[in-house]
């Protein structure tokens, strides 16, 4: 048997201790250490991006982590989105659902990390640097061109909040 | 698709990682360096990788950086492909390697994916080894006998496989800057954007008045490792790179490889036929660029 | 009492509807993208353990002896389920044809790789994939049949020793004189084509969790389960339990598209909960289990197919025979596959004859299943490419062939030979209407000077019809039962006017809950977002299929008609009887009941529900008390097969003509997506988001059929694609954003005149892409009929120019 590990995860604001077995991934971490579910798993080996959150701000594929690796990081996930106080949607989320950037929905949180970190360096993405950013988020629903719309929406939002 | 259980060491500094690898190894114990794990962890979900430990260089942080030194680009081996991709040193000082940085992966991939760990890895597919090949960088490792130097030429072994012993790190990756005027080009050839390339090609292409001096031609995606293709450059020395030189230069390339490798998506044959067609559009590319 | 449901918007009891035929915000959005969803893997129950699946590496081999006991004895192993558990607990699957299916784990022997052959459930999935390492089993390795060549040998392994062989179903039909159609024609165009398999890759896998009450011996099923009915009619079966001891519980699923299988998995986890006590055992399929063995293969197959043309080019007769490789026996229900192009066999045209020649044949290969379209894609890739070699053998556009052959509108209700029945449409306009959108002559104009540079530029425009709203009776060929699908809603008001619609399914991404949302707010006058519509599980849902065939949009939505007809015709007995008056002078409009007489005279809906619910006393004498009602939808007019399979089976027939312009790089073989126009016609349009949002996916996956995705084997019939590393699902840089439009022509037989749309592109891209390739080799006097047109199969085929 293998050692257990303490690890210390700030996620979407909140410090949390575990005691961990090595082996176990960041996606499980979240979701069934902390039951946050909102990051979903799609393949498990780094090629969907459905798990995507965000590690210390930079977008990565949480099945690619462990979480002992994440030992003193800031973790960012979907359900970090959201105003704490008020719960409204974050303009990213607002911005998927008015310019229906999901069908199924589960490909989505990752979508919108990807989004988040695109807008934090670029607040107003060409297409082509949208496609660049999300080339490694994998949607079997949209065919994409509604989430392309949705991250455009999204960026105009945000850079009229911040103008504001 | 869950790892099988092993345990976990993240030394925080050089010393203490080499120091642990020599007694783990001591201890007959199955030890794995830890880097970025972009390509390490799908192998341990698969189980394909089993190793009793890992150890992770995610903490030392005196293993990330990129600086000038003397002529060179030095890149801390635990630096991000990200950091690479957006060093401005590195654009303009490297650029064929800041281009080959961002073929690699995704977004995603290239954030959490060291440089050295690319290297270490020693994938056929990827585009950093031809890079290493092609520019003749230098890494440098440290093991209980201390600091070694290996160039690029001795550094890739096989399938997978570099000229590290299983108790070093690797700690630098050192780029020589591009020699202005120098030509230079990366082409690759995948399935999809962001794919593992089936067939790449590296150059660099240096010009003396205006015939060839010096080319450097390497491939990847084709064989056990990236292969310099020296025929070529052999070819190409002294002569005008016009069209059907290159094109010349490119079937010559194409037809000294090694039997090339085949999967779902591409034979040996078509490997081949593509790495002719890569490399005479990279030696076009180079030439346009070369001064 | 017959309940007439609205076939147009306007019979709605509105002024201006609001919701139904807008854009507006789907209902389920806020919870999808907040992450609050309760996908499967979300959902935890005291007690759960974790099931691991240890598979077959070999694709066809006796199993000799399954030794557990060092697994049984791991810590935090709870039970381990072997093939002997499951001979004395359980049945093989049930299938149609009959008799070729197999136990949920393995019994004596597998037939693919990937076949269950022990299963363990643990405290968690890691210890559970721990004890599958420790679980040893020793086979027997018996020859492998790997094509359907091999299986239909004279000295063929057999799969199924019972059957005796290996051909599943053998059967012709005959629509029409065929043989005289050909023999009269002026030019038989005909080809071989060989369409690899494809499968649907949601981004959610199959999972579960299945509880086993060993006091009632009754058992629980949350899962991502897509058609909950069918899922606990079959547990049932497998189970040996009586279907109201199974219930089914649907959670929101992360996609579908028809390959989300999972009855093994169930299956496997209901035991290993009945051999663990009782304890929850969820079973999440992992990636490389979907793509080994997870229902996510369809669609392999091998044409011979031809038409028969006269010199004006109509169209007179077509003939295809189909080897269809089904895999490891028929549990995936692929067989359907084979048996629904007969809703739609001559596609967009008026084809007096046909004949089908069907050969289902069982390999070592992963059993098939169903992926959206179920069948037709492949089809229409056969047709339309023959379309365009005609087209190239008169000399004539292929756009031009294709209206000559085209049902003309006048012309619907059309029967086509092999029986159904197309209820409406006006290809013409459609095509008329792509046409001048994607500048037809330009296209060609510039296509003509990309020729003229040397550069293999083509275009393809093809048009297919979409089978909408399926009936089993679409099946019957292959063994499939029944004819209606009832499919249920219930509509209910609270005491304060809250109005809850009930529905026997869950999310799965089409947007089906907005659009009995839609239907049931612009119904009662109340705004999208104050509709609560709520899944029910299978114990207490209104009979119900769920999403399947390109059915759920408007079978929903006439339930939710229906219900509503039906609670309207109380509401104004109610009122009626408040206002002195009779029901027939009273009306709905705008979310009152009011006196046709004086419509400033009225209650509104919440009135009405609350004196019902609250003032018994005021109710006409012997009414029940119950603002509420269910109504069970089913298409009209559905009949038996006879003896060639013709019947009117998909109530709906939806079109749509693509244009499409591609670049093929001569040297490299890679095919480059230029232009993108999609014209469709899917008569009323209830949302038009979600039209679109179907339309421009389905040409993603349409995409990656035709060039990328494939499911390789080789010739000792093991699986090489067993990772997204391979199975090439197109990103955001593969799939072309298509220009799109529409024109509506109303179904008159639908609810609100809508068209089953869910499938959609799929049924056109793949020939689409394909034509358009051709179109950009015919100059070189090379084609290609493979799927999917590879870099590599591409340059394979211009090496022959080069080698020439």
């Amino acid at each position: 048997m293998t050692t257990k590990q303490r690890i210390c995860i700030t996620v979407n604001g909140v410090r949390h201790e575990r005691e961990v077995e090595p082996r176990l991934t960041l996606v499980d971490f979240l979701r069934h250490e902390l039951y946050l579910g909102g990051t979903h798993v799609g393949c498990e080996h780094g090629i969907c991006g459905v798990c995507t959150v965000l590690i210390d701000g930079r977008s990565a594929r949480s099945c690619l982590a462990l979480a002992v690796q994440a030992d003193g990081c800031d973790v960012t996930t979907v359900e970090g989105l959201r105003d704490g106080a008020t719960a409204q949607l974050h303009p990213i989320q607002q911005a998927f659902v008015e310019a229906h950037g999901l069908q199924c929905g589960f490909c989505t949180p990752g979508f919108m990390m990807t989004t988040l970190e695109l807008l934090t360096e670029n607040a107003d993405p060409s297409d082509d640097e949208i496609k660049e950013a999300l080339g490694g988020n994998l949607c079997r629903c949209t065919g994409y061109e509604s989430i392309i719309a949705s991250v455009r929406l999204a960026a105009r939002r945000l850079r009229e909040q911040q103008g504001a | 698709m869950k790892p099988a259980s092993f345990d976990y060491h993240a030394p925080p500094t050089l010393a203490e990682a080499v120091e642990l690898m020599a007694r783990l190894h001591e201890e007959g114990v199955d030890a794995k360096i830890l880097a970025g794990g972009q390509s390490l962890m799908p192998m341990l979900a698969m189980r394909v990788a089993r190793p009793e430990v890992l150890v992770d260089l995610g903490k030392i942080k005196s293993l990330d950086y990129i600086r000038e030194e003397s002529g060179a680009i030095a890149i801390g081996a635990m630096t991000s492909k990200r950091a690479a991709e957006a060093s401005a040193l590195i654009e303009r000082q490297q650029p064929l390697f800041h281009a080959a940085t961002k073929l690699v992966g995704h977004r995603q991939i290239r954030n959490r994916g060291s440089v050295g760990g690319s290297f270490a890895h020693a994938d056929p597919a990827s585009e950093y080894p031809a890079v290493a090949l092609v520019l003749d960088i230098v890494f440098k490792a440290v093991g209980p006998e201390g600091e070694r130097t290996i160039p690029a030429g001795d550094f890739f072994v096989t399938y997978m496989t570099t000229s590290l012993e299983s108790t070093e790190v690797l700690t630098e990756v050192r780029l020589p800057v591009l020699p202005a005027g120098t030509g230079w080009a990366i082409q690759e050839f995948a399935r999809r954007n962001g794919d593992l390339a089936l067939a790449g090609v590296a150059t660099t292409l240096k010009l003396a008045a205006g015939v060839c001096a010096d080319v450097r031609l390497a491939a990847f995606g084709v064989n056990a490792t990236a292969v310099r293709l020296t025929g070529a450059e052999e070819f190409l020395r002294g002569k005008r790179p016009d069209r059907a030189v290159l094109a010349q230069a490119a079937a010559m390339a194409a037809n000294d490889l090694d039997e090339p490798m085949s999967c779902v998506h591409a034979s040996a044959d078509y490997r081949r036929h593509l790495i002719r067609v890569l490399a005479e559009r990279c030696l076009l590319e180079a030439a346009a660029r070369a001064i | 009492m017959a309940i007439k449901i609205p076939t147009l918007p306007e019979q709605l009891p509105t002024t201006q509807p609001r919701f139904v035929g807008k854009e507006i915000k789907r209902v389920e959005d806020p919870g999808l993208v907040a992450g609050t969803a309760a996908f499967i893997d979300n959902l935890s129950l005291p007690g759960m353990l974790h099931c691991a699946i240890l598979r077959s590496p070999h694709p066809h081999a006796r199993v000799v002896k399954v030794d557990v006991r060092a697994a049984e004895a791991l810590p935090g192993v709870f039970a381990v389920l072997t093939g002997e558990d499951v001979r004395r607990w359980a049945n093989p699957a049930y299938t149609a044809p009959e008799g070729w299916g197999g136990y949920c784990i393995a019994v004596d022997k597998v037939r693919f790789v990937g076949e269950p052959v022990a299963a363990v459930a643990a405290v968690s999935r890691y210890v559970a994939e721990d004890a599958l390492e420790l679980i040893e089993v020793e086979y027997d390795v018996l020859k492998p049949v790997p094509t359907p060549a091999v299986a239909m040998a004279a000295d063929a392994p057999i799969l199924f020793e019972e059957r005796g062989g290996n051909v599943i179903q053998s059967r012709v039909y005959n629509w029409g004189d065929v043989d005289r159609v050909f023999a009269e024609a002026d030019h038989v165009v005909g080809n071989t084509f060989r369409w690899n398999r494809v499968g649907a890759n949601p981004t959610e896998t199959f999972g579960c969790i299945c509880q086993w009450d060993t006091v009632d011996n009754a058992l629980t099923c949350y899962g991502s389960y897509g058609t909950p009915r069918f899922w606990a009619m079959g547990r049932a079966m497998a189970l040996n339990l009586p279907t109201n001891k199974v219930k089914v519980i649907p959670q929101p699923q992360g996609g579908a598209f028809g390959g989300k299988g999972g009855p093994r998995g169930t299956d496997i986890a209901a035991l290993l909960s009945r051999k663990a006590g009782g304890r929850p055992v969820k079973y999440i399929e992992d990636r490389m289990e979907y793509l080994l063995a997870g229902f996510g293969q369809s669609w392999d197959r091998h044409y011979d197919a031809a038409l028969a043309v006269k010199a004006d080019g109509t169209v007179t007769g077509f003939r295809v025979r189909l080897i269809d490789d089904q895999g490891a026996g028929a549990e995936g229900w692929g067989t359907i596959s084979v048996a629904k192009p007969l809703a739609a066999f001559t596609g967009s045209y008026r084809i007096e004859a046909a004949r089908y020649d069907t050969v289902l044949v069982a390999t070592n290969r992963a059993p098939t299943g169903p992926y959206r379209g179920y069948g037709p894609p492949p089809h229409f890739l056969v047709l339309e490419s023959l379309m365009d070699m005609a087209a190239r053998k008169l000399d004539m556009d292929p756009a031009e062939l294709r209206r000559r052959n085209y049902i003309r509108p006048d012309q619907f209700p059309y029967t086509i030979p092999s029986g159904n029945e197309y209820d409406s449409g006006n290809y013409e306009a459609v095509l008329d209407k792509v046409l001048a959108m994607s500048d037809y002559r330009g296209l060609r104009e510039s296509q003509a000077r990309g020729r003229a540079d040397g550069r293999l530029i083509g275009i393809g425009v093809v048009s297919t019809v979409e089978p909408g709203v399926f009936d089993w009776n679409a099946y019957a060929t292959v063994g499939v039962q029944g004819i209606g699908v009832p499919e249920g809603a219930k509509v209910a008001f609270d005491m304060l006017g809250n109005l809850t619609v009930v529905v026997g399914f869950n999310l799965q991404g089409q947007g089906q809950f907005t659009v009995a949302a839609q239907v049931a707010a612009d119904y009662w006058g109340l705004d999208v977002c104050a509709v609560k519509v709520a899944s029910a599980s299978t114990d207490i849902a209104p009979p119900s299929f769920g999403q399947g065939g390109s059915r759920l949009g408007v079978a929903i939505t006439g339930a939710v008609l229906g219900a509503c007809e039906k609670l309207k015709a109380v509401f104004c007995q109610v009122v009626a009887h408040l206002m002195q008056t009779t029901p027939e002078q009273v009306e709905l409009m705008d979310g009152r009941l009011r006196l046709k007489a004086n419509p400033q005279v009225g209650m509104s809906v919440a009135e009405v529900a609350g004196t019902m619910l609250g003032r018994s006393d005021l109710l006409p004498p012997g009414m029940e008390p119950s603002p509420e009602a269910t109504f069970v939808w089913t298409a009209e007019g559905r009949t038996m097969p006879d003896d060639q399979g013709r019947c009117r089976s998909y109530l709906t027939g939806a079109n749509a003509t693509h244009v499409v312009m591609v670049e093929i790089d001569r040297d490299t073989g890679r095919t480059d997506i230029l232009k993108y126009f999609i014209v469709d016609d899917c008569g009323t349009r209830l949302n038009l988001a979600n039209v679109e949002g179907q339309l421009q996916g389905a040409l993603a996956q349409g995409v990656g059929a035709a060039l990328y995705e494939e499911y390789v084997y080789n010739d000792e019939g093991q699986p090489l694609v067993t990772t997204f590393v391979d199975y090439l699902i197109p990103t955001i840089h593969e799939v072309p954003m298509a220009t799109k439009d529409f024109i509506i022509t109303p179904s008159p037989v639908a609810p609100l005149g809508a068209k089953g749309c869910g499938e959609g592109a799929i049924h056109t891209t793949p020939a689409a892409v394909l034509c358009a390739i051709n179109d950009a080799l015919a100059p070189l006097g090379v084609e290609i009929t493979e799927t999917p047109a590879s870099p590599h199969r591409l340059w394979k085929v211009l090496r022959q120019v080069a080698e020439r």
